[in-house]
């Protein structure tokens, strides 16, 4: 618990103005974007800049304070709520587009800056950042590094840590560290940025970041495919990659969201089907044309619809019903589990039948949806955390799909990161050579473990 | 406190309350995050604190009361949200159960309850209260509990016209035909909103002037008060509200067009089955009145649909270069978006020209703008860098509320941009 006198000291640093402390402000930082956690903090604040951090941390550190830093709080692993209370630390009042250079091809923004509106900026230059979270419109730069994010994107495009050319992060104990630099060949030393990359904000805080960049593509093209079997949709994309085409984005959803397709799909189709594969390709226009004239025809042979998007109007329409899903679906039940895991492509078809099937054994309601073309998926299980029983099957259910995933080389999670959500699976999913290495990284890093304490690999043991 | 009873408005907004997924897809589109940075600004952040009042883990404090009138209900969340939250409902829900349980201050007490209702009273109170500009008024945010009477707080550091010497409804006549020799098409009421009454009589008078000239027939019911937009919708008082909306409806009886120069009080009085109606006469009384009601704009476009050779530049407007502020009332909640566009591509002798963001905020917002001035001149300085940047000299838009905003907007950053009502530019 933090005091009145620290609160006050708080204050003295970084302005009254900058230190939240009402209960309706812990309230507004107890959250995620999921309905599995919440816990309050004893205080926020929101520093200006790095300085800010930094002194931020120096003085949480000699008073082993806990901080967790938070951004647009739109991360679905619970790694932005502050479980040990302490101080929620938050980057948005540190949201500066520093610089876009489009010679270097590359951009340094500051943490708070949110992907959205970096990407407008990136549209009037011709430029393309291709991490693409489907949380643009509320995740921040810093998150967005913090968690290593992808999208759909990163099929063709890879994902964040493949951007990342230099950060700037405040360690625990105030010290401010450059890492990195400007450009795209670097082999000084050890590649510490990347330890910083998906780190949870269990490292240090991340107060700037040097972006790799691409020239936009000058042409694009989305393709519809509707399949009445789940798995058949699986073969139409092993037949595409097979093909030799690289799709920027192969993505997928169930007939549990199909409602966001209605008008743009004939209700007939939508009525009898299982599964909407979205596609779509990029660069020049004739390759985009060619390319997609392929697929059409690799999909009609077992597709039940296939349509190419006339225009760009009518490609973000299908695109923007792809990005509603998950809100989409999490308003469909009190409480949703929903998981992220990662299989390699040829196992996909393989793992949605064992995940269907131990939805049936659960007698649990399952969605499946995702990133099918990079075997990264969300299964979402719909259930009520009021409901102990049904809640406790739907967690069996989770936890049984994410052993599929593992048994069939996969990982525990994709993209969402480790948080509080997937700390239980992590004894199995890693090494245990590699956690004691994580574990002697974080001691040298945050010895007195003052950042998001309680994420990732602590469990209740460390925690002492 | 009895929750069943004074949850009322809320429990009717339920599902929206509900139906938000904390996803964040608000926070690029909300005008006030987009300053303040913190949660409490932004629609996620406001549903929460509802649902924690809701649950009894918060009480309805002054900062709960804060966060909720921290909102310009500019509907840009709602239209940025996939699960389709109508974060505005619950926003206005919320400030008429606080209200509820907790009662207006003073004076808003004095003045919604008593005043504007009164409209000829409230006039002269306007009036009496404009020689005292820069005595009662807030200058910056905090010092609301100083504040007396609403219109006069806008005008206080602000630079704003003065209150007209002679309102509207006395300068014109009750009712206005069309000139000798022209036939009358159409017969439309007219509301004039407070502003227009008050502070912008010429408008009044020449929207009246237009009509006539194109054969609509123009009634001007003396019987109409204010729409009723800052009393229900501002400070929660849905009581006063509701005697507000009868007066409307009593006086438009007969009318088959209601004709609108105010986003605002157009969305407003359509909004009064949404929010006051409390019985089933009320609903159906408030349904039908809506259906009537219009924007000028929307009336001229799409029923009179006037050629474009009806519509001339006024002689002083001739060879300028014009851009379009969308009103967020207008766009977003009326859902009229094309046709001031048609209205201004038809004017060939000035140069239109687009700007970015048109229909994003201005910041004006009514009641939250003397709530929170400071936040409000934030969010009126991006707008400002964007009419600056289409080089116009003239921004026209549809709501003189607007049109304050960009007035004092504009005069304190010295820019030599007029700001008119897209009517005015009519001959
Ligand atoms: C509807 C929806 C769709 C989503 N789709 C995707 C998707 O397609 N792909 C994907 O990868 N993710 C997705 N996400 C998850 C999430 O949005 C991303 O992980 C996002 O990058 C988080 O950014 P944020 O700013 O909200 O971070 P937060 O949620 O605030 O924080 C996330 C983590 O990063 C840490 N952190 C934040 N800022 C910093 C910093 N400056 N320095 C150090 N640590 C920091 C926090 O402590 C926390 O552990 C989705 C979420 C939602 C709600």
């Amino acid at each position: 618990m933090i005091d009145a006198r620290q609160i006050e000291q708080l204050r003295k640093i970084i302005g009254k103005e900058n230190v939240l402390t009402s209960p309706e402000d812990m309230v507004s930082y107890s959250y995620d974007a999921m309905n599995l956690w919440a816990h309050k903090p004893d205080c926020v604040v929101l520093p200006v800049d790095a300085a800010g951090i930094s002194a931020v941390l120096k003085f949480a550190n000699e008073n082993n304070i806990p901080v967790t830093p938070r951004g647009g709080g739109t991360n679905v692993s619970g790694g932005s709520i502050p479980i040990k209370g302490g101080i929620v630390l938050v980057t948005t009042r540190i949201n500066r587009i520093i610089e876009i250079n489009k010679t270097n091809l590359n951009a340094t923004v500051e943490p708070g800056v949110i992907l959205q509106d970096f990407n407008n900026a990136l549209t009037k230059e011709g430029l393309f950042f291709p991490p693409d979270p489907q949380s643009a419109a509320g995740c921040t730069m810093g998150g967005v590094v913090a968690e290593n994010s992808g999208g759909p994107s990163c099929l063709k495009y890879g994902v964040t840590k493949q951007y990342v050319l230099g950060l700037e992060v405040v360690l625990a104990d105030g010290r401010i560290v450059k890492l990195g630099g400007l450009t795209p060949k670097n082999r000084t030393g050890y590649e510490l940025m990347m330890l910083f990359t998906g780190s949870e904000g269990t490292l240090g805080i991340i107060s700037k970041i040097t972006l790799r960049l691409l020239p936009a593509p000058k042409a694009e093209k989305t393709v519809v495919a509707v399949f009445t079997d789940v798995a058949v949709a699986g073969e139409a994309v092993s037949e595409i990659i097979a093909a030799g085409i690289l799709p920027a984005k192969i993505e997928f959803v169930d007939n549990w969201t199909f409602d966001k397709f209605r008008g743009l799909l004939p209700d007939k189709t939508l009525d009898t089907c299982q599964v909407i594969l979205l596609i779509q390709v990029d660069g020049l226009k004739e390759t985009v044309e060619a390319e997609a004239q392929q697929i059409f025809s690799l999909c009609k042979k077992t597709a039940a619809e296939v349509k190419v998007a006339g225009d760009k109007v009518e490609a973000v329409r299908y695109w923007a019903a792809r990005s509603a899903h998950f809100s989409d679906i999490s308003s469909r039940a009190h409480t949703i589990v929903n998981d992220d895991v990662s299989v390699p492509r040829d196992k996909i078809v393989e793992f949605i039948k064992r995940g269907q099937e131990a939805a049936r054994r659960f007698d649990v309601p399952l969605s499946f949806a995702g990133h099918i073309g990079d075997g990264n998926f969300h299964p979402v299980v719909l259930t009520d955390s009021r409901d102990k029983e049904h809640f406790a099957r739907a967690h069996q259910c989770v936890d049984e799909i994410i052993e599929i995933a593992l048994s069939l080389g996969g990982v525990i999670s994709g993209e969402h990161g480790i948080g509080l959500e997937k700390k239980r699976f992590m004894k199995k999913a890693m090494d245990p050579v590699a956690i004691e290495i994580m574990k002697k990284i974080k001691d040298v890093l945050d010895p007195r473990h003052i950042l998001n304490p309680g994420k990732i690999w602590e469990d209740e043991a460390d925690e002492t | 406190m009895k929750p069943d009873l004074s949850f009322e408005q809320i429990e009717r907004f339920k599902a929206d309350l509900e139906k938000c997924t904390k996803c964040g897809f608000c926070m690029s589109a909300c005008p006030v995050y987009r300053e303040e940075k913190i949660e409490s600004s932004v629609a996620r952040g406001k549903i929460m604190l509802v649902r924690a009042w809701l649950s009894g883990e918060l009480t309805p404090t002054d900062e709960m009361a804060k966060a909720l009138n921290k909102c310009t209900l500019c509907m840009a969340c709602a239209q940025s949200c996939p699960a389709g939250t109508q974060v505005p409902s619950v926003v206005t829900a919320a400030r008429a159960d606080k209200a509820g349980q907790k009662g207006l201050s003073f004076p808003y007490n004095l003045v919604y309850r008593w005043l504007l209702p009164r409209r000829r009273l409230f006039g002269y109170s306007v009036r009496f209260a404009s020689w005292f500009q820069g005595i009662f008024l807030p200058r910056t945010e905090g010092s609301i509990r100083h504040l007396s009477y609403f219109l006069s707080a806008l005008g206080q550091g602000r630079h704003i016209p003065e209150i007209a010497p002679k309102f509207l409804r006395q300068s014109v006549p009750e009712i206005n035909p069309p000139p000798d020799g022209v036939p009358v098409k159409f017969t439309v009421g007219y509301f004039t909103g407070c502003m227009t009454d008050f502070v912008f009589p010429e408008l009044g008078q020449k929207i009246i002037r237009f009509l006539n000239r194109n054969g609509i027939k123009v009634v001007m019911p003396r019987g109409q008060g204010c729409c009723g937009a800052p009393v229900f919708l501002g400070a929660g008082d849905f009581k006063t509200g509701r005697k507000m909306a009868d007066a409307n409806v009593r006086a438009f009886k007969n009318l088959d067009y209601i004709i609108t120069d105010c986003a605002t009080c157009a969305s407003a009085m359509k909004d009064y089955v949404k929010f006051l109606a409390d019985t089933d006469e009320r609903k159906q009384a408030y349904t039908e009145y809506a259906a009537r009601i219009k924007d000028v704009t929307e009336f001229l476009v799409d029923i009179a649909k006037l050629p474009d050779s009806a519509y001339r530049v006024a002689p002083e407007f001739k060879g300028k270069t014009v851009t379009w502020h969308e009103p967020c009332h207008l766009g977003r909640y009326l859902g009229v978006k094309e046709q001031p566009g048609k209205i201004l591509k038809a004017l060939s002798d000035i140069k239109f020209v687009e700007m970015a963001d048109a229909d994003q905020c201005c910041g004006m917002a009514g009641t939250f703008s003397i709530y929170f001035y400071d936040l409000s001149k934030q969010i009126a300085d991006r707008k400002v860098a964007n009419i600056q940047a289409t080089g116009a000299d003239i921004v026209t838009t549809d709501c003189p509320g607007c049109q304050i905003q960009l007035i004092d907007s504009l005069t304190r950053h010295g820019l030599p941009v007029q700001v008119r009502h897209i009517m005015e530019l009519l001959e």
